[in-house]
């Protein structure tokens, strides 16, 4: 019994009642601004299940505030909240305390928060099936084991070899069934008020996606980009108005941390040795095991299609929306012009832009060291464009993958992948889609050396019935006694560069003589 | 426990009927073309029977691969334009029913398991957390707390939750009516490398190559009578190999020099296209073979070769490798094909006249006019031994190297023998050769060969003389 003064000021210490609450269920109108993964390459991938970038949600709620001190409750945000970024306006009272409640309504809390208070106990017979119920107090907590009295006197929850349940008659205060954002406002009169609630979430990502196809003249492509945006939350997001952000913008807080849901204690009952003592107690039954998620199976079914005509028209029908670009500061606002739903554990697309007839031009490109050497090297093909309105383009481009399609026989198909990284307008354009094995560069020493001069010689030779422009590029890095053939050429990227065209079916041959370092 | 297990399954067949797939409808694929890559990479393009009402209409994607890459997904149909597309993987599982279902109402079916008797109540989900708290009117209780048996009944499948991840596309239609789409997507987990059975006629100098296509399906997903064509490149980056300073000496590699003819085959970009003459059903799981190239009679060389890689004295005599030379152009006396990169077995027949194994070796993408040295294995037969005889400084930096090398025929026919000596420039430097008992030729700044006609059960000694500086 000594125990009760200290139960009772335990109840009291529970944030009951005090004031009225007020729980705001879900928001009328959301809008979600995604901001990519600082951590991803440029061009990088994003992983559906693994998101690392984040949103900024703005919701816009109406909510029924009572005269004075009130409680206001924000369910259904996403469970990334970062509860620390959140921004409430629009209260007439201001906000006077904001609470992450994180105490979880689980069996175990249920347990904790009931000790001392009168709860039921129901016990089903296994021989006849009668089910009875009687009144009981918990006077242990869940840590471990509970003891109940009974009219009977004394018990242990789970010794008696009988299925039982505890029946409470309500829920503690201050437990919610997932962590809630909560403020304290003082409203000067009972009125409606229509809050705005914008918070940062984890669990977010977006990258563009670019679709390029060479057309039939082999010299303009068609640039099309989709911005790509998944969702990794448990929550949807309705008819959302949605912007993507591009750039790159300064992050120092762990947000997976600071949105990091706070675990459920597990609740393990454990009773006195019964039985011989051997085996100990029996566990509890843990709860009903989700099975594994379902299969990614396709059904094996099959049914022949047949005397369907092959379309021969383009990869992609024309797009209905397209997003509009502004400037954000220093960063690019993509807006999706018409509401779209953000879902739950979902990727969408939306067309983020169309360049039509953009010139290129393929490079071959390898870059040596003087003095390096290798035989049958497969030299980089990478599509040139220039950024400019002039050239076709002249847009900001934010970084994604690409895949390049080509024509061939009336189908377009995939001619290469590559990453890009985000350009500004103005910039040149070498996107790298992969390796060629019919341009094959040789860069050989190719007879003993005489007086400390070795004598290099490059061949380019082509298998390919058109001709290869190929740039070979020398990283530099001891001007002394550079050989002034190599010391003439033009620069590329920086790098003084043979630029030369091997004709189809031919070669083309470059020499050059590296002084022997000592 | 074996309560558990079985309480499960009224989970799986109460969601069952609301997945708006209809299993007797069987696999909506439609006509099938499929571009496969090396290095597991394909293109889909998959042509289906759409019946768009005009407007703006949400149309779901079943049966694409299920290694799909989401975010490749093109669309075309006669008359639409693209709203969105989404791709949603939020999947029904008895979790994520549980889990969606807070602050909602579902039915509880009590079975009592000595009478049997049913009791039906309704009960409020207030937490999933560790446990299902529920609210039976005025009660609170812990779902399944006391190991009874009871059934959860929902009420419906919340709408985003489904079987499988699911492609749609949003499409505004200006015209109602059946018509054809187009579906264009890239999938991991196809795949194919070409494999090469090559019959080669010692007596002859010959080898009869066959190439086969080897294709492997991993994706989960079969593709029915599918048009297939093979593309010989892996069309994303894998980073050009750069070359490298000063490359310890080492043996030749398979391609000897790179070919500049053009195959006549179909290209795409700087790959060639290899179309599968039929349509083809390309099951999950399933390694598929298909025959590309036969060549027979093409002149085949063997030659034995054996690198030394610096001035160093070999204790034992070591084997030459069995190298089989041949080129791939299309001006006489080679194979007149680009070979896509892949394994090639070399055979040859046993005295019986019955082909037998003799080795492999791989080949990357061969342009065609290309120079091939394949070696298959070691020579039990052809060996060679190098000694050092004298090592002499002659001043300061340079040195003054005595070499001999004995080389063996134990065979009964005489052979060609390729001895190399590399490392001239890369440990030593300026390396000349001042006397050589048979002319060597400098192959580059490195190395050096002789190429030596061995007798049957015969031996040859070469001597060499090299100065070098250091």
């Amino acid at each position: 019994m000594r125990r009760w003064p200290l139960l009772l000021s335990m109840l009291a210490a529970s944030p009951a009642a005090a004031q009225p609450a007020v729980t705001s269920l879900a928001p009328e109108k959301v809008s979600v601004s995604v901001f990519r993964d600082p951590g991803r390459d440029e061009g990088g991938e994003i992983s559906p299940n693994w998101l690392e970038g984040f949103a900024l949600i703005s919701e816009s709620r109406t909510i029924d505030l009572p005269a004075g001190e009130a409680t206001v409750r924000f369910e259904g945000v996403a469970e990334g909240m970062i509860a620390v970024s959140a921004i409430v306006t629009g209260l007439p009272g201001g906000v006077v305390q904001k609470n992450r409640d994180a105490a979880l309504l689980s069996p175990a809390s249920l347990l904790d928060g009931s000790l001392g208070n009168r709860v039921h106990i129901r016990r089903t017979d296994g021989a006849t099936g009668k089910v009875t119920e009687e009144e009981a107090v918990i006077r242990s907590g869940p840590a471990g084991a509970v003891v109940l009295q009974t009219s009977a006197g004394y018990e242990a929850l789970r010794c008696t070899g009988i299925p039982e349940s505890i029946l409470y008659d309500g829920v503690p205060a201050g437990l919610t069934a997932k962590p809630t954002l909560s403020v304290t406002t003082r409203s000067p009169a009972a009125q409606r008020a229509t809050v705005t609630l914008t918070y940062l979430s984890t669990g977010f990502d977006w990258a563009s996606n670019y679709v390029a196809r060479v057309r039939e003249d082999g010299k303009t492509l068609d640039l099309f980009a989709w911005l790509t945006v998944a969702n990794s939350n448990g929550e949807s997001f309705a008819d959302a108005g949605l912007a993507a952000i591009a750039g790159t913008l300064n992050k120092v807080s762990d947000f997976e941390e600071l949105a990091d849901r706070p675990r459920t204690p597990p609740l393990y009952l454990r009773c006195f040795p019964t039985g011989s003592g051997r085996y100990g107690a029996p566990p509890p039954p843990p709860p009903p095991a989700p099975p594994p998620p379902a299969a990614m199976e396709d059904s094996m079914d099959s049914i022949v299609v047949t005397g369907s005509r092959l379309q021969r028209s383009a990869l992609l029908s024309p797009v209905a929306v397209v997003a509009s670009q502004e400037d954000l500061g220093d960063l690019k606002l993509y807006r999706v012009p018409i509401p779209v739903t953000v879902a739950a554990n979902g990727q969408k697309q939306v067309a983020l832009l169309v360049k039509d007839d953009v010139p290129f031009r393929t490079i071959y490109r390898l870059r040596v060291y003087p003095g390096d050497e290798g035989k049958a090297m497969e030299p980089e093909i990478l599509l040139r464009m220039q950024n400019k309105e002039a050239e076709g383009l002249g847009v900001p481009l934010p970084s994604g993958q690409a895949a390049v399609f080509e024509p061939v026989g009336g189908h377009e198909m995939l001619v290469g992948e590559g990453r890009m990284r985000d350009h500004a307008v103005g910039e040149k354009v070498d996107l790298v889609i992969g390796e060629s094995s019919q341009v094959r560069i040789d860069v050989e020493n190719y007879v003993p050396p005489k007086n400390r001069q070795h004598d290099y010689r490059i061949t380019v030779t082509n298998a390919n019935p058109h001709p290869a422009d190929v740039e070979l590029g020398f990283e530099v890095d001891d001007n002394d006694g550079l050989d002034s053939r190599i010391r003439k050429l033009p620069r590329r990227d920086g790098l003084l560069t043979w630029v030369v065209r091997v004709p189809a079916n031919g070669s083309k041959t470059f020499h050059y003589r590296v002084k022997a370092e000592d | 426990m074996r309560a558990l297990a079985m309480l499960c399954v009224p989970f799986v067949l109460t969601a069952l009927p609301v997945v708006a797939q209809d299993p007797t409808r069987g696999n909506a694929q439609g006509d099938l073309a499929i571009t496969i890559y090396n290095g597991g990479q394909s293109l889909v393009q998959d042509i289906r029977q759409i019946a768009f009402p005009a407007g703006r209409t949400r149309q779901e994607f079943p049966d694409v691969s299920a290694q799909i890459r989401p975010q490749t997904v093109s669309f075309a149909a006669a008359n639409t334009a693209i709203v969105e597309q989404n791709f949603d993987y939020d999947l029904l599982s008895p979790n994520a029913l549980m889990q969606k279902a807070v602050g909602e109402t579902v039915t509880l079916l009590r079975t009592n398991p000595a009478t049997g008797a049913e009791t039906r109540e309704r009960a409020k989900v207030l937490a999933v957390n560790g446990g299902v708290v529920l609210q039976i009117g005025s009660r609170i209780e812990i779902l399944r707390d006391d190991g009874m048996p009871v059934r959860v009944i929902f009420d419906k499948i919340p709408p985003n939750l489904r079987a499988k991840p699911t492609l749609s596309i949003t499409v505004d239609s200006d015209r109602a009516g059946t018509r054809p789409a187009t579906l264009s997507y890239l999938t991991n987990g196809l795949g194919w490398a070409a494999d090469y059975v090559s019959l080669y006629d010692e007596k002859a100098g010959t080898i009869d190559v066959q190439g086969w296509v080897t294709l492997s399906n991993n994706t989960g997903t079969t593709f029915d009578n599918a048009k297939t064509l093979l593309v010989a490149g892996t069309p994303s980056t894998r980073g050009a190999v750069s070359p490298a300073y000063r490359p310890r000496p080492q043996p030749p590699g398979n391609l000897r020099r790179a070919g500049t003819e053009t195959a006549p085959r179909e290209q795409l970009g700087d790959y060639y296209l290899y179309p599968l003459v039929e349509r083809t059903t390309i099951a999950n799981a399933q390694t598929k073979q298909v025959s590309f190239l036969d060549v027979s009679g093409v002149p085949a060389q063997k030659i034995y070769e054996f690198t030394v890689g610096g001035f160093e004295t070999m204790t034992e005599p070591a084997s030459a490798a069995s190298v089989i030379k041949f080129n791939t152009s299309a001006k006489g006396g080679g194979l007149g094909d680009a070979l896509p990169a892949g394994t090639v077995r070399f055979y040859q027949r046993d005295m019986r006249g019955d082909p037998q194994f003799i080795g492999e070796n791989n080949i990357g993408h061969t342009p065609m006019g290309s120079e091939l040295g394949l070696a298959t294995g070691q020579a039990f037969d052809v060996k060679v031994q190098a000694t050092v005889v004298k090592r002499e400084r002659i001043s300061d930096h340079r040195w003054r190297t005595q070499m001999s090398y004995l080389l063996t025929n134990a065979r009964a026919n005489p052979v060609t023998l390729d001895l190399v000596q590399r490392g001239l420039d890369w440990y030593w430097d300026e390396t000349r050769i001042l006397d050589e008992s048979r002319k060597s030729e400098r192959l580059d700044s490195d190395g050096t060969r002789w190429r030596i006609e061995l007798p049957a059960n015969g031996e040859a000694t070469i001597t060499a003389t090299f100065e070098t500086r250091n």
